[in-house]
């Protein structure tokens, strides 16, 4: 069985040989680059004191090299655009060092720290511009800087808050198309971050690729907007969504079927507590967006569609799980009411968990390597049941997680992964 | 209905024009600023936490009612000044060292603002040596907010700082944030941990050794 049928099988809601693993393949299952370090050398990949890049200037998040894949028998690669979070292309690559590790990152990356010690990114790398994001002396990844016009009630726009989201360049349908046909032979499942469908994602509402944002682009404004100005944000998503469906068709054109799932949204609407958005929000907001999407993908492709949604969102997945989504990350089981037999009793034959795998936010960093065994034992026993579940983290791995902490991780992938207990078979 | 009736009537829907002219109203019919500090706005924000702990309503409400209290806390500040209103204690918050995440911080702050504290917002990527000074200059309590895994053990920073300081006993620290835990709280020695933030407000009431809603809500019920 191929990775990529393995992944296949999961999402057909049928036992695999085992449990597939996603490290990597996208911007939210992967690893902070010291973290990708540190699991590189102790694995023996590489020579001490060999950089690892950065593919990910946001959230630092390091490269899974196609070595470290088959180390640890990866069954997920990513593909996505040219240019990064902050609109520049990973090229020219220079040598930097950060967080205690030598690393390779790209060359309009700024490495040059302010006198107060942060790094500040600029939109596209253009220094002319006020900075987008920063990074603070002691942090592991960057923030948005907002940088907000004041908000003219009678004159809002929703051509301002899009102005980031545009037809797809053909070079970039061309990039795209070459990644899948690099990525194929490996044998490897692809998903893909086309991008221009998270809606409201509030790590993107700042318009970090822009010189100039324009609309809504306060943290605070937007989530209020949600109840204070919905006509708008709904005016906002709807022009997104044309531009997005008309996208798809051309990367659809361009790279076939070769993609099994393609990420969809990455806007969180979990908090710790509780959802960060009520019931009726949802609905009324997003659900019908995020339906549009799914119906599209499912009639015209054979792609399936996966959903990012951090925290606590129990009371919100009646309506997630309605609007059609084929998967779901990351699966935060630490959050208040998200307990993994129940999340699988209640959801496990309509989608799939992509996540779950182990909590990042106690266990992972602090706990100890067999609490850590027990864990994933624990969670591929329950997720795994009958397929409709791919292996990953909760969210990226973190930096200043112990290295014997990661290998205990995928040590215990690879020792229960195969062992899945029988569950409901077709 | 009265001014201060329908301004927490404003500030619970979060409708902040109309709170703004609810608090005039009330002010050019004589209502003293603190009646409608206390009646009105400190009663809407305990409305507003409850509505949001027993999830019937999310964060984007409750940030529109914060914003509504704070603009009518800006017009009846200068009242409640020339009045020589007291307020319940001073606390200095922050987001710690690392860390830029501040929806949740400032919400805390908010809350804490529209129940009678004064609150020194000291922003975020806050290093220790500043919770010290903020200590010194006289907050009663130093609050503490991480979003991330690894900004979490700077909040023990903080408590060290202060005992090397010399000061640890003059201020009551408190914690939260989506990582933090109970445990965490007692780990690092700080004195109070809330996972919301209506029950921030009741757990620095607690700390200060004053009566909070819920000890009052008790006392009527029995």
């Amino acid at each position: 069985m191929t990775s990529r049928e393995r992944v296949e099988q999961a999402l057909a809601h049928r036992e695999p040989d085992r449990v597939p693993l996603d490290l990597g393949g996208s911007l939210i299952t992967s690893m902070h680059v010291s973290s990708v370090y540190k699991l590189r050398q102790a694995l023996g990949l590489d020579a001490p004191g060999t950089p690892v890049k950065v593919v990910e200037p946001y959230q630092m998040l390091g490269e899974i090299g196609a070595d470290l894949m088959d180390a640890l028998e990866v069954d997920v690669a990513g593909i996505g655009r040219l240019t990064n979070a902050y609109g520049f292309r990973n090229e020219n690559w220079k040598q930097w060092e950060a967080f205690g590790v030598p690393l390779l990152v790209p060359g309009d990356f700024p490495t040059v720290r302010e006198p107060s010690g942060e790094l500040l990114m600029y939109p596209c790398a253009d220094r002319t511009a006020p900075a987008c994001a920063r990074m603070p002396r002691t942090g592991f990844y960057f923030d948005a800087i907002v940088r907000q016009d004041p908000i003219d009630e009678d004159h809002l726009d929703p051509a301002d808050n899009t102005e980031e989201f545009v037809a797809i360049s053909d070079a970039d349908v061309r990039h795209l198309a070459s990644e899948v046909q690099r990525l194929a032979p490996s044998g490897r499942a692809i998903l893909a971050d086309f991008g221009g469908m998270s809606f409201g994602d509030i790590a993107f509402v700042p318009g970090p690729t822009l010189r100039h944002p324009k609309g809504i682009r306060d943290l605070e404004q937007w989530y209020m907007s949600l109840v204070s100005r919905p006509d708008y944000v709904s005016a906002v998503f709807e022009r997104q969504c044309e531009i997005a469906l008309a996208n798809l068709q051309r990367i659809h054109a361009a790279v076939g079927d070769a993609v099994t799932a393609v990420l969809v949204t990455g806007a969180d609407f979990g908090t710790q507590e509780g959802p960060l958005i009520s019931p009726r929000t949802y609905r009324r907001l997003f659900k019908p967006f995020h339906v549009r999407v799914n119906e599209w993908i499912h009639a015209n492709t054979g792609w399936k569609t996966f959903i990012h949604s951090c925290g606590s969102i129990w009371r919100l997945l009646d309506d997630i799980v309605d609007a059609g989504f084929d998967a779901l990350n990351p699966v935060q089981t630490s959050a208040e009411e998200m307990d993994p037999a129940a999340l699988k009793q209640r959801y496990g034959d309509r989608i799939t968990f992509w996540g779950g795998g182990i909590d990042t936010q106690h266990t992972l960093p602090f706990g100890s390597p067999d609490e850590i065994r027990a864990m994933v034992a624990e969670r591929i026993a329950i997720f795994g049941a009958g397929g409709g579940f791919v292996f990953n983290p909760i969210h990226n791995v973190q930096a200043g997680v112990p290295v014997e902490n990661l290998l205990a991780l995928y040590d215990a992938v690879h020792e229960f992964r195969e062992h899945a207990p029988r569950g409901v078979k077709e | 209905m009265s001014a201060t009736d329908q301004l927490r009537n404003a500030i619970v829907d979060g409708i902040a024009k109309e709170a703004v002219k609810q608090t005039e109203l009330g002010l050019e019919q004589g209502i003293a600023a603190d009646v409608l500090l206390a009646d009105g706005l400190m009663a809407a924000m305990r409305e507003v936490g409850q509505l949001f702990e027993d999830k019937e309503i999310y964060v984007p409400e409750m940030l529109v009612s914060a914003h509504a209290m704070k603009s009518s806390l800006e017009i009846l500040r200068p009242h409640l000044v020339e009045a020589d209103v007291q307020a319940s204690g001073r606390v200095a918050i922050g987001t710690v060292e690392g860390d830029l995440h501040d929806i949740g911080k400032n919400l805390v702050a908010m809350m804490l603002q529209g129940s009678g504290f004064e609150v020194e917002d000291l922003g975020v990527d806050v290093y220790p040596e500043r919770f010290v000074q903020a200590a010194r200059d006289g907050a009663d309590v130093i609050a503490l907010s991480a979003l991330l895994t690894t900004t979490m053990p700077n909040m023990l920073k903080v408590v060290q700082a202060l005992r090397d300081a010399g000061i640890r006993d003059r201020v009551r620290v408190v914690v939260g944030g989506a990582p933090i835990t109970q445990s965490h709280c007692d780990e690092i020695g700080a004195d109070g941990y809330a996972k919301t933030a209506s029950s921030a407000v009741r757990m620095v009431q607690r700390v200060l050794g004053l009566a909070t809603f819920a000890d009052g809500r008790a006392a009527a019920a029995s």
